[in-house]
C-alpha cells in the first residue's frame, strides 16, 4: 500500500525510546543544570517510560520550528505558556535542550534579539553562502532590493537605524504595512526574511528608550558580495537603469 | 555544534538544510524532493554521494523519532503523484494549523472539513460552507471574509479548489488522518485496497465499496476486464492511468524549467 495510514509505514523504525536521544543531548550542555539525574541514569535502551520533562522539550521543538517556518519570532510569554506553570522552574533547562535540538538536528540557532521584552528569533545557522536554489519563493527582483538596502546600510557607515532605511524605501514608493506588487509586505520582508537568511542583521540599538532599532550587514551578504560591487550595483541602477519591468514578472510572484 | 552523539552523528548540514528546506515548503512532490536532496548534497557536502532517497529520509525519520516528528510520504488523491511533508505526529488535532489562523477560521476549515467527509464526491461546495459562517466560534466572520479565508487555505496547501468546490489537499490528509479517523469515526470513508483514508475517488455501484484513484489504476492495470474486489461487479468507472514520474518528465521538458521547487497546484 502506498498510502500509508498511521505512522507505520516503515519510514520509522521502532523499539527504542527516546532516553538514548536525551542523554546524549546531557553529555553536551554545561554541567549547571539541575534535573538530569532521571535522564542521566536511564541507559536502558528498551520502553522506560517517557520523562514528562523530555514532553515539555519536545513541545517546546515543535512551536520553535512552527515559529521558524512562519518567519515570526517568539517571547519568552508564548514558550512559558506551552512549557505550562508546572515546569516553570525548570524553563532554562528545558529552553537548553530544545535550542541544542534546534541547533543539531535543523541548523537553526535560538537567538535574543530583545533582552527586555526577552524576544528571540530563529536564524538559519548553516553556512547558506553557496545555497543559491530560490529558497521560499524568493525570485530574482527581490535580489535588487537587497542590495539597495545594503547600499544604504554601508553608506551609513555600515549601521543604518530603521528609520533612515524607512524614509529611503518611502522615497522608491515602499511602504511600512503597504504590500508591494514584487516584494511583499516590505517590514516582514526586511526584519524576519532576509535576516532568517542572514543577509540582514537586525538588532536593538543598545540602551535606547524607547527601543529602536538599526539594520546590519549579515554574515552571508559579507559572505556573498562586498562594499564595492553593492556600489556599482547601485551606480548603474543610477545612471544605466534597467528596462522597465515586464507584467509577466509581476504575476510571477 | 556537531553531534558526536551516536544517533544524531548521522545529522550533518545535508540533512539539516533538507529538513529546513522541506519544512518551509510544507509539502513536495517526490521529483522536488529529489532535486531538494541533490542541492543539499551539493552546496553542503559535494564530495559524498547522494544517498538513495528512501535511506536518506529513513535516517533523517530516525533522529526525529524521539521528537514525535517525521517525514511522511503520501499519495495525491487525483493522480497519484507521490509527495511528502514534515509531519508533527504528536497533536492529533486541528490545532496543528492553530498558530496560523485565528480561531473563526479554524472553525471554518472544520466545517469545510465536515462537509468534505460527508459528501458522496469527497468535494464540499463553496456556498455551501459559505452557509455555515453564522454558526463559526469567535469572531463573527462574513461570507465574504470567508471566502478570503478558504483562498488562504488553499495557498497553504490544506485545501484545493476546484471549480467552485473543495477538498482535502495530500498534505492535511498527511497531517491530519489520524485526527480524521478518531474524529468522525462513523463518516469516514476508507480504501478498500489500501485500508486509507479516502476522501475523493470510486465506488462499486452494486457492493458500495471505495477505492482511491491511484489505487484502482494500480490495480486494475493489467485487467482488460476490470470487476470490483468484493462483489465481482463490472467496474463501471473509467481506469485512471498509473502515475509514472519518467513520462511526465518527457512531456512536460518545456514546463519544468518554470517548475521551481514549489509544488504543483492542482
Amino acid at each position: 500500500p502506498f498510502l500509508s495510514p498511521q505512522g507505520d509505514s516503515g519510514w520509522t523504525q521502532s523499539s527504542f525510546s527516546s532516553p538514548i536521544l536525551w542523554n546524549n543531548l546531557d553529555e553536551e550542555l554545561s554541567s549547571q543544570e539541575e534535573s538530569s539525574s532521571t535522564l542521566q541514569s536511564s541507559t536502558d535502551t528498551e520502553s522506560s517510560p517517557r520523562d514528562p520533562l523530555e514532553d515539555k522539550v519536545t513541545d517546546l521543538v515543535h512551536l520553535l520550528i512552527l515559529k521558524y517556518r512562519l518567519k515570526e519570532p517568539i517571547t519568552k510569554v508564548e514558550m512559558l505558556r506551552v512549557v505550562t506553570k508546572e515546569y516553570k522552574n525548570q524553563f532554562p533547562v528545558i529552553f537548553k535542550k530544545a535550542s541544542k535540538c534546534l541547533e543539531v538536528i535543523f541548523g537553526i540557532d535560538v537567538k535574543e534579539t530583545d533582552t527586555t521584552s526577552h524576544l528571540y528569533a530563529l536564524v538559519n545557522s548553516l553556512d547558506l553562502t553557496y545555497d543559491e536554489i530560490p529558497t521560499d519563493d524568493h525570485s530574482m527582483p527581490k535580489n535588487g532590493f537587497l542590495i539597495i538596502i545594503l547600499g544604504v546600510i554601508f553608506i551609513e557607515g555600515n549601521c543604518a537605524s530603521e528609520e533612515n532605511i524607512w524614509e529611503f524605501l518611502n522615497m522608491m514608493g515602499v511602504y511600512d504595512g503597504k504590500e508591494h506588487f514584487i516584494y511583499g509586505e516590505p517590514r516582514k520582508f526586511i526584519t524576519r526574511d532576509l535576516v532568517q537568511e542572514n543577509y540582514l542583521e537586525y538588532r536593538r540599538v543598545p540602551n535606547s528608550d524607547p527601543p529602536c532599532y538599526e539594520f546590519l550587514w549579515g554574515p552571508r551578504a559579507k559572505a556573498e558580495t562586498t562594499k564595492m560591487k553593492v556600489l556599482e550595483f547601485l551606480f548603474n541602477l543610477r545612471y544605466h537603469p534597467p528596462p522597465p519591468k515586464k507584467k509577466n514578472e509581476q504575476a510571477r510572484k | 555544534m556537531q553531534g558526536s552523539t551516536k544517533r544524531m552523528g548521522i545529522m550533518t548540514d545535508v540533512h539539516r538544510r533538507f529538513l529546513q528546506l522541506l519544512m518551509t515548503h510544507g509539502v513536495l512532490e517526490e521529483w522536488d524532493v529529489k532535486r531538494l536532496q541533490k542541492h543539499c548534497y551539493k552546496v553542503h557536502d559535494s564530495s559524498a554521494t547522494v544517498e538513495k532517497l528512501e535511506d536518506f529520509i529513513n535516517n533523517i525519520n530516525s533522529v526525529l523519532e524521539s521528537l514525535y516528528i517525521e517525514i511522511k510520504k503520501g499519495v495525491t488523491e487525483d493522480d497519484g503523484r507521490p509527495i511528502y511533508a514534515l509531519v508533527n505526529l504528536a497533536t492529533t488535532s486541528i490545532s496543528k494549523m492553530a498558530t496560523d489562523f485565528a480561531e473563526n477560521e479554524l472553525d471554518l476549515f472544520r466545517k469545510a472539513l465536515e462537509l468534505i467527509i460527508d459528501s458522496e464526491t469527497g468535494f464540499a461546495s463553496s456556498t455551501n460552507i459559505l452557509n455555515l459562517v453564522d454558526q463559526l466560534k469567535g469572531k463573527k466572520m462574513r461570507k465574504k471574509e470567508a471566502e478570503h479565508v478558504l483562498q488562504k487555505f488553499v495557498q497553504s496547501k490544506w485545501l484545493i479548489e476546484k471549480e467552485g468546490e473543495f477538498t482535502l489537499h495530500g498534505r492535511a490528509i498527511l497531517e491530519m488522518e489520524q485526527y480524521i479517523r478518531e474524529t468522525y469515526p462513523d463518516a469516514v470513508k476508507v480504501c478498500n485496497i489500501c485500508h486509507g483514508l479516502l476522501i475523493q475517488g470510486q465506488s462499486c455501484e452494486t457492493c458500495g465499496i471505495r477505492m482511491h484513484l491511484p489505487c484502482v489504476a494500480k490495480y486494475f492495470q493489467s485487467s482488460p476486464e476490470p470487476r470490483c474486489p468484493h462483489c465481482n461487479d463490472y467496474w463501471p468507472h473509467e481506469i485512471p492511468e498509473v502515475f509514472n514520474p519518467e513520462k511526465e518528465r518527457e512531456a512536460g521538458v518545456s514546463k519544468s524549467s518554470k517548475k521551481s521547487l514549489r509544488s504543483r497546484q492542482h
